[in-house]
């Protein structure tokens, strides 16, 4: 028998008070499709997101290609080989094109393919350049499947693939090529666990999933197709900082939250200090000139916020290649800001501190991202008031002031 | 009378914290004019520093409940986290409170935003909000206690940096009282009234830990009722 690609080892999963999975243990080998068609509330959704890390462990591990990918005591690893993903609340956020989320789910996996043949497929291909917040539910969907999908035909290793509910909402056309497709990724070696409740999906299943038994299906079809002629290359790039990068130029959230912040308080500022009473070698100078930057990291990162919509943040954690920032952004905002209020009071432009001010800005952003991810596994992340421990920067920020003065920086 | 005790430990804490306080007013004896700024806001000193200890004794409950449920999945573990955050915000607040006040007349200002011990005590009184209201909004589960665990784990760092904060970096704070060598050292009827308030302080955090502990075990008790409910 050929090494498991994925393996559940004595899994036991506790969401909310209840205890969803107790010892599950689960091997799928190259070219299997387990197919998980339990009855709701069973725990489809809860082996898939276990399985691709995105829960904690009361017990057990979660193994790809060998590795320890999560285990109970919070040791959790990038997988050698990225998987595809496609989770029930389809994971894609609604500034993005169409496009630009099937090429992030290509290279996540390290490759990429022609993506054109698989829109008109699915016949999508009129909404490539569209925004996804302008698909219809099932479009989404669609596109939410084939993002869980193509890496299965992104170079020559079997990937693993975690299809939950791919086909809800799905037309009888869709469904139909889905299984065909299906057939074609476990041709290729891939390894997927699919959750459904569609009856489409019995005939290429190889294996059926009830409760925590396994088991061979007897109504499983060989594919008379065989093997696909599907070319891939190479393509090595960070898709999170590309997709930080793109959703802030497309969106302008920084400047509507972070700079909002920042214009109001150079705004306070300047409507109640007396510009001619700024002594620049007072340590209060450049505690004021670095104000305006400090408050608009002080409002964290939006895109956290932005990626919450359809569970976008947990598709991206998921694949632990980086969650899109707005990083770059913050240090121009911050840099601006402080050029801005030097202008303001009116004294000679400073360069380090207006280095200092983007700088300022990025690493309180970062700090206040770091508290808002911490307590996204919450039910309620938004009710979290993260914002209460905010004043832990003050200090830093109070001591940078005072360190700028005694270097004699400015 | 088992369920009484909490109650009967918290009034006898309250009754001590009432004795203090008037011993502080009518009882202490006035500090040297040359000494302070402002002699007479010195007898805050009597409410402020066992409001500070008790509030360190209840950021252990914290940290012990929160690595208990962290590290064994104890139920007992996480309603010592509740209780300690709980107990942690109440003599947080009476400790920042007391010193503010304390602070505007002996300093001319309430804060200061450079001094470390100030800030990292503020800190944790923020830390124990943070606990308390964002427990309050979600719902009780595995994910609500790892993730207010942690916090909790995370925060009492800043018990050992606020206690030696006045010895690395004082700026404005005055050193501990308890275990600062000769310059924090005291005697006589100071001592007397300071060892009431701490001793008070205590009864009252253990008084208040066991009640909010009874209370979170009766919530849960009310939880499993009512899912028994929506089974039948």
């Amino acid at each position: 028998m050929s090494e498991a690609l994925l393996s559940l080892n004595g899994v036991s999963v506790r969401r909310g008070s209840s205890l969803v999975l107790n010892d599950v243990s689960l091997e799928v080998t190259s070219g299997q499709l387990v197919l998980l068609r339990d009855k709701n509330g069973a725990g489809k959704s809860t082996i898939i997101e276990t399985a691709a890390g995105l829960l904690p462990l009361e017990k057990g591990e979660v193994l790809h290609n060998g590795d320890v990918l999560i285990d109970a005591s919070g040791r959790s690893k990038r997988p050698k080989s990225a998987f595809g993903l496609t989770l029930q609340s389809d994971g894609c956020v609604g500034s993005l094109r169409v496009e630009e989320h099937l090429l992030n789910a290509l290279d996540l996996a390290g490759g990429r393919i022609d993506i054109e043949p698989w829109l008109e497929r699915y016949n999508l291909a009129h909404r490539k350049h569209d925004l996804i917040a302008h698909l219809s539910g099932g479009q989404r969907r669609k596109l939410a499947m084939l993002a869980g999908m193509l890496p299965g035909f992104v170079g020559h290793a079997p990937r693993i693939l975690l299809l939950d509910e791919p086909a809800a909402g799905l037309d009888s056309a869709s469904r139909i090529l889905l299984v065909e497709d299906l057939h074609k990724l476990r041709c290729r070696g891939n390894t997927v666990l699919l959750a459904s409740h569609q009856p489409d999906f019995t005939t290429c299943a190889t294996h059926l999933l009830t409760g925590n038994a396994m088991e061979t299906n007897e109504d499983f079809e060989e594919s008379k197709e065989g093997k696909d002629d599907i070319k891939s290359t190479s393509h090595k790039t960070n898709p999170a900082f590309r997709t930080g990068f793109l959703l802030n130029q497309r969106t302008l959230s920084s400047v509507a939250s972070n700079g909002i912040a920042g214009f109001l308080t150079l705004g306070i500022l300047l409507a109640l200090v007396d510009s001619s009473a700024v002594d620049s070698s007072l340590m209060q100078a450049s505690g004021l000139f670095l104000s305006a930057a400090f408050a608009a990291g002080l409002v964290g990162d939006n895109m956290i916020s932005m990626l919450y919509e359809h569970r976008t943040l947990d598709w991206w954690k998921a694949h632990r290649q980086g969650i899109p920032n707005s990083y770059i952004h913050g240090l121009f905002l911050g840099s601006g800001l402080t050029a801005m209020t030097q202008f303001g009071f009116d004294v000679a432009i400073s360069w380090p501190l207006i280095a200092i001010g983007g700088l300022l800005t990025v690493a309180t952003m970062m700090m206040v991202r770091w508290m808002d991810l911490a307590t996204s596994r919450l039910a309620r992340p938004r009710a979290a008031f993260t914002r209460i421990l905010t004043p832990i920067l003050i200090l830093p920020f109070a001591l940078l002031v005072q360190w700028i003065t005694d270097s004699g920086l400015f | 009378m088992t369920k009484r005790l909490s109650e009967v430990i918290l009034m006898l804490g309250f009754i001590g914290i009432g004795a203090t306080l008037g011993l502080a007013f009518l009882k202490a004896p006035s500090v040297s004019i040359n000494a302070f700024e402002s002699p007479d806001a010195q007898r805050i000193f009597y409410w402020h520093v066992p409001a500070a200890w008790s509030a360190f004794i209840a950021f252990g409950f914290l940290f012990v409940g929160s690595a208990l449920w962290f590290f064994k999945r104890s139920d007992f573990g996480w309603k010592m986290h509740v209780a300690g955050a709980q107990a942690g915000l109440a003599t947080g607040l009476m400790t920042v409170w007391s010193g503010m006040v304390w602070g505007s007349a002996e300093w001319g200002v309430p804060w200061d935003w450079t001094d470390v011990r100030l800030n990292t005590f503020g800190l944790l009184t923020f830390l124990a909000l943070f606990l308390v209201l964002g427990r309050q909004a979600q719902i009780d589960g595995a994910e609500t206690r790892d993730t207010f665990s942690t916090f909790g784990l995370f925060g009492f760092v800043l018990v050992p940096v606020t206690y030696v904060a006045t010895r690395l970096w004082q700026i404005r704070h005055p050193g501990p009282v308890i275990g600062g060598g000769e310059s924090g050292s005291l005697n006589g009827e100071m001592a007397l009234i300071l060892l009431l308030g701490a001793i008070s302080f205590t009864v009252f955090i253990l008084g208040h830990v066991l009640m909010s502990m009874r209370i979170t075990s009766l919530e849960q008790r009310l939880e499993r009722i009512q899912e028994a409910k929506d089974e039948a």
